[in-house]
């Protein structure tokens, strides 16, 4: 069946269907124009510019790029324009442990102030080094530096602290996971705890008397802190337990005896009267011992006394600086409780106090207890255990605080301890180089000062004794009271004459930056370590070193992998099979093992650092070049190029690595990143550098500052781990560019 | 396959032992580490009977300067003793005897003094193991889990969030991020402990101590897996043979099942395989900052105080369960699919 459309070639007429076409139906186009091949209109591009195209289109590696770029102008260029030394300790303590301070004043953010909470506050001392736990890194004079609770206590115009609060009665929490003390402290301050700040001391308000049900509250508490305490047995709740002043005394009932048990303590040796301000030091501790010998002298009745102190608790913490690993031989800070109930019952503090046991393998160590008021493990000392410790048959467990003593087997003196804890902010830049009290400043020094127009002074000594300590006459002002590194005025009682000088001293109140000849504060924006070391410098310079030797590893290794792979690709057959052998030996020791013998051989310096890493590292790249050698080796260019006499140093040289180069500097590219990681991770492990500083050095160096100092890890690991991750990034975004097979494809 | 594995099995093991000799040789050559230096004469004399006991020194009644460096001179009851070390080819025959012979790898001179190597290293292995295993069981699942959500997902903003996290935990080295665990996890929020608890405390802390470790074992493992997958999926999803599938009729999800993450595995299965193998090694970072008494802590400390029958010992273990683990790699290859044979000649 035919459509009707359909072309029917059948029907048409004979002229019709072979028409004639004569020349003149054919015309000439641009028969005056000369027509020679067109220039392409597109651009011409070449290997490089293509890869670069396709680079620039992945966003994450051109972000990469540029932050590795900054990285690494700033490595360059930290290190010669930043003066401070990094190879020697800062020529003042003041310079020690600087947090980072970009900011001022932006609550906390990176403004050299750092948040302290729980620290153990000695107020009877205004010498740092009683503050604990880390001597050295606090200046603060005494509890006037602490807001406590929001308000304004201090008389003294310190203002390195700000804010916080201050805990009393805290017990520390239990050694390796310490809780968060918050709800104690708020309890503990709710119910009124005095700090009289105006003298610089503490003075516990005792309460009248405390019930059962109210021992039960304390406990409830720091149950809630301390997951670790033991249920706390029904049978030791005291019926009553009474501190007063005129009689000072513990009543208990023991459930199992029977017995009730009254233990008075005597006015003198219980209570120290806090009308002036408290010391502790040199006091005796509080001496129940007489009253416990008396039952103990029953042997009956020793269960009874056993009870007493499961249930009159104690304290001290064994365990490290705010939860750091217990170092066993330090015990520590402690005072002795101060009980003052000469005060209205509206000042009632209820004190908590904490029993606990010292555990096993603490046990019978001598501990030395790092505050002189109470000495508790003297030669003769027992310190009670765990095993020693049973109320009523259950065994009363805990860990980590204690607090008897002993001269025999039984107990003679309890101490009740109370450690005030303190939380605040402190800035240590204000704290170090600002306002400092009893500086010694020499009569030179005055001098110097009024030549500059700071001060004026005038010292004249006795003519009858010119050595005599006081002057005749003493003047002192001070006339620029913005520049002065003198602050307040000072008195002739407080100038002497020291004799080893030979010249007149006096104490000061200075403004430290300005004594230690400073314009204004000094700023470091990623702090200062232990000496004093600008972080900022010491973190580029290392990573100086990083890139160096990660560079210096990757030509190496390139080179010689290139060529090694190149000679094993290329000649194949036993050539091929023995370096093969080789590098299966080589790679199958695990690298760490390479890596220390080499340095327990040689040393660890550069040069064996070097060695080292390259010793393995080139395999990578060999094993990539000799597969590649292998692909192009028998291709017909190649054929035909030997056929002409090519030799073959010119067949690998010219014909086959320009076209495997690709891939292989692919494979290679990652190699920079990777070297400093492992520089990085072997020089953390303490097998690497000796007195260079390259970043693993120095997060190798910080680690053990992780818990009191985590700005000198934050900052040499944020570094490290941007220059890791914008090189990954980088090196990706570079692969993918520059891979041949990829080339000319628009994604 | 029989016969190639045996091959491969062999050839294993005639790497192990040149590696473990060669490192022998070097770490002898270090010269014997006298840990008893300055200490009392019959301290001293016992340290050196039990190395003269090894086979690494030999003593004689008076001095020998052909000999080399005299270690020691020791009088004891009367008699002189003149120390010397072995040459090194004859102290590697003695080594190689005890061990072949009396599987004794020698004593330890620091770590535990007068300790079998192999017994301080067996009271140490567990602990290692242990971790890796939770770290295993915990991470394979997560990471394959990671990793078939961000290939099925692929150029969404889920594949790019697990690719960018994927990059940067790979990125930052294992120590920044345990370092920074602790400090967050025990220091500052006291959930967790900062140390490795000693066998006394309770079992609450025990436990929980096992988080922090297996949580940075984990990163790393996870983030390869997660990567791994994902490139393994993507390359079988976009096969012929899927499409295939969804022409013949089934649904996506049957698609992926069947196909897909079959296929996938192939190459995946012998890496999880292989991870087990890694069981046996121990972490040297984690177990130095977390204080976890393991054979990788072993190995640094035992670097550090030179005690080098230990560290013989704890070398042969990384070494052996390197090789295994490749091993266990290229042959399982061949089982799940016997079209490949790994490492095998063309």
């Amino acid at each position: 069946m035919k459509k009707n459309n359909d072309f029917d070639f059948e029907n048409l007429p004979i002229e019709a269907r072979d028409p004639e076409i004569s020349q003149e139906d054919f015309t000439l186009q641009q028969a005056d124009k000369e027509i020679h091949e067109q220039k392409f209109q597109t651009k011409p591009t070449t290997f490089l510019k293509d890869s670069l195209k396709r680079f620039s289109k992945n966003k994450s590696s051109v972000v990469a790029a540029y932050i590795l770029g900054i990285l690494i102008l700033l490595s360059i260029f930290v290190p010669i324009f930043d003066k401070n030394d990094v190879s020697n300790t800062a020529p003042d303590s003041a310079y020690f442990y600087l947090e980072p301070k970009l900011f001022d004043n932006t609550n906390g953010f990176w403004d050299g102030t750092v948040k302290k909470t729980n620290v153990p506050v000695d107020t009877s001392s205004h010498d740092q080094k009683d503050w604990w736990p880390n001597l050295s890194t606090y200046k603060i004079d005494g509890i006037s530096n602490y807001h406590i609770d929001g308000t304004r206590f201090t008389s003294d115009i310190n203002e390195y602290a700000r804010g916080g609060y201050a805990k009393i009665g805290y017990y520390g929490g239990s050694g390796l996971t310490t809780a968060t003390m918050s709800s104690m402290s708020s309890y503990v301050l709710e119910h009124r705890a005095v700090l009289n700040l105006a003298t610089t001391s503490l003075t516990l308000k005792t309460f009248e008397t405390v019930d059962a049900d109210k021992i039960k509250a304390y406990y409830d508490i720091a149950k809630a802190d301390d997951p670790y305490l033991p249920a706390l047995p029904s049978d030791v709740m005291p019926q009553n337990f009474t501190i007063g002043l005129a009689s000072l005394e513990f009543v208990y009932v023991s459930d199992d005896t029977g017995l009730e048990v009254t233990i008075p303590l005597t006015e003198k040796k219980a209570i120290h009267n806090t009308g002036s301000a408290l010391d502790v030091s040199g006091k005796d501790p509080i001496d129940i011992g007489q009253v416990i010998m008396d039952y103990i002298d029953d042997p009956t009745h020793e269960l009874a006394h056993q009870n007493i102190f499961s249930k009159f608790y104690f304290q001290i913490r064994v365990d490290g600086p705010e939860g750091t690993p217990a170092d066993k031989s330090v015990c520590s800070l402690i005072r002795a409780i101060e009980l003052d109930c000469g005060d209205t019952a509206s000042n009632a503090l209820k004190v908590y106090i904490k029993g606990g046991i010292i555990p096993e393998d603490i046990g019978g160590q001598t501990i030395d207890v790092g505050y002189s008021g109470v000495s508790f493990a003297r030669s003769n000392d027992f310190l009670i255990r765990e095993s020693k410790f049973k109320v009523a048959g259950k065994e009363f467990k805990n860990s980590g605080y204690w607090a008897v003593e002993s001269s025999t087997k039984m107990c003679k003196t309890a101490h009740l301890a109370v450690c005030t804890y303190a939380s605040f902010t402190y800035d240590s830049y204000r704290g170090q180089f600002g306002r400092r009290e009893d500086i010694s400043i020499y009569e030179f020094e005055f001098e110097i000062y009024a030549d500059k127009g700071y001060i004026d002074y005038f010292i004249e000594p006795l003519d009858s004794d010119p050595t005599r300590a006081d002057p005749s006459t003493f003047y002192f002002e001070i006339l620029d009271k913005e520049n002065s590194p003198i602050m307040e005025d000072i008195t002739a009682s407080d100038v002497y004459f020291e004799t080893s000088s030979d010249m007149f001293v006096a104490n000061c109140t200075v403004r430290y930056y300005r004594y230690l000849g400073l314009d204004k504060m000094p700023k470091f924006l990623f702090g200062t370590d232990k000496t004093g070391r600008d972080m900022f410098k010491y973190v580029f310079d290392g990573l100086k070193t990083s890139l160096l030797i990660g560079l210096a590893t990757f030509a190496i290794c390139f080179t010689f992998g290139l060529i090694y792979g190149a000679i094993s690709g290329y000649f194949g057959g036993t050539v091929d099979l023995v370096m093969e052998r080789i590098t299966d030996v080589l790679s199958g020791i695990p690298f760490i093992v390479l890596m220390t013998l080499i340095i327990l051989k040689a040393g660890q310096n550069y040069l064996t650092f070097g060695i080292a890493l390259c010793l393995t590292g080139w395999i990578g790249t060999a094993s990539t070049t000799r597969t590649q050698f292998y692909r192009f080796r028998g291709r017909e260019y190649v054929l035909a190029s030997r056929t002409l006499g090519a030799s073959d140093a010119r067949l690998i040289a010219k014909h086959i690595l320009p076209n495997a180069l690709g891939t292989i500097i692919t494979g290679a590219v990652l190699m920079i990143p990777s070297v400093i990681f492992s520089e990085a991770t072997i020089s953390y492990l303490g097998l690497g550098f000796k007195n260079a500083s390259s970043l693993g050095v120095i997060l190798s160096d910080n680690q053990i500052e992780l818990l009191s100092h985590p700005y000198l890890l934050l900052f040499p690991s944020a570094v490290i781990a941007l220059i890791m991750i914008s090189f990954n990034l980088f090196g990706n975004g570079l692969r993918d560019a520059i891979n041949p097979s990829l080339k000319g494809e628009g994604e | 396959m029989l016969k190639y594995s045996i091959k491969r099995i062999i050839l294993a093991l005639i790497t192990a032992f040149i590696i473990i000799t060669l490192t022998f040789f070097l770490v002898k050559s270090l010269g014997i580490a006298d840990t008893t230096f300055g200490a009392k004469e019959n301290v001293r004399y016992g340290f050196f009977m039990k190395q003269y006991n090894l086979g690494y020194v030999e003593y004689y009644a008076y001095e020998r300067p052909d000999l080399g460096k005299l270690l020691a001179h020791l009088t004891i009851d009367g008699e002189e003793y003149f120390f010397y070390e072995k040459p090194l080819v004859i102290q590697y025959g003695n080594w190689l005897r005890n061990i072949v012979t009396k599987w004794d790898w020698g004593t330890s001179t620091s770590i535990q003094p007068n300790t079998s190597a192999i017994y301080i290293i067996a009271e140490r292995l567990p602990t290692s193991m242990y971790l890796n295993i939770v770290s295993v069981f915990f991470s394979v699942p997560i990471g394959i889990g990671l990793g078939i959500l961000a290939g099925l997902k692929k150029n969404t903003w889920i594949d790019h969030l697990i690719s960018t996290l994927v990059m940067v935990f790979i990125s930052i080295p294992s120590f920044v991020v345990i370092s920074f665990l602790i400090y967050i996890l025990a220091y500052q929020t006291h959930l967790l402990p900062s140390l490795w608890p000693t066998p006394s405390e309770p079992m609450a802390v025990k436990v929980s101590a096992f988080i922090i470790p297996v949580l940075s074992l984990s990163f790393g493992s996870i983030c390869g897996y997660t990567r791994f997958v994902r490139a393994e999926l993507c390359e079988v999803m976009s096969s012929e043979y899927l499409l295939l599938a969804r022409t013949k009729g089934l649904t996506k999800n049957q698609a992926i099942t069947r196909h897909a993450l079959k296929n996938a595995f192939v190459p995946i299965l012998p890496s999880i395989l292989a991870e087990f193998i890694g069981i046996f090694g121990g972490s040297m970072i984690l177990e130095k900052l977390y204080s976890i008494p393991g054979i990788g802590d072993l190995y640094i400390r035992s670097i550090n105080e030179k005690d080098y029958n230990v560290l013989m010992v704890d070398m042969a273990i990384f070494t052996t369960v390197g090789l295994l683990a490749g091993i266990i790699l290229d042959l399982s290859y061949g089982f799940i699919d016997p079209r490949i044979r790994m490492g095998e000649k063309k």
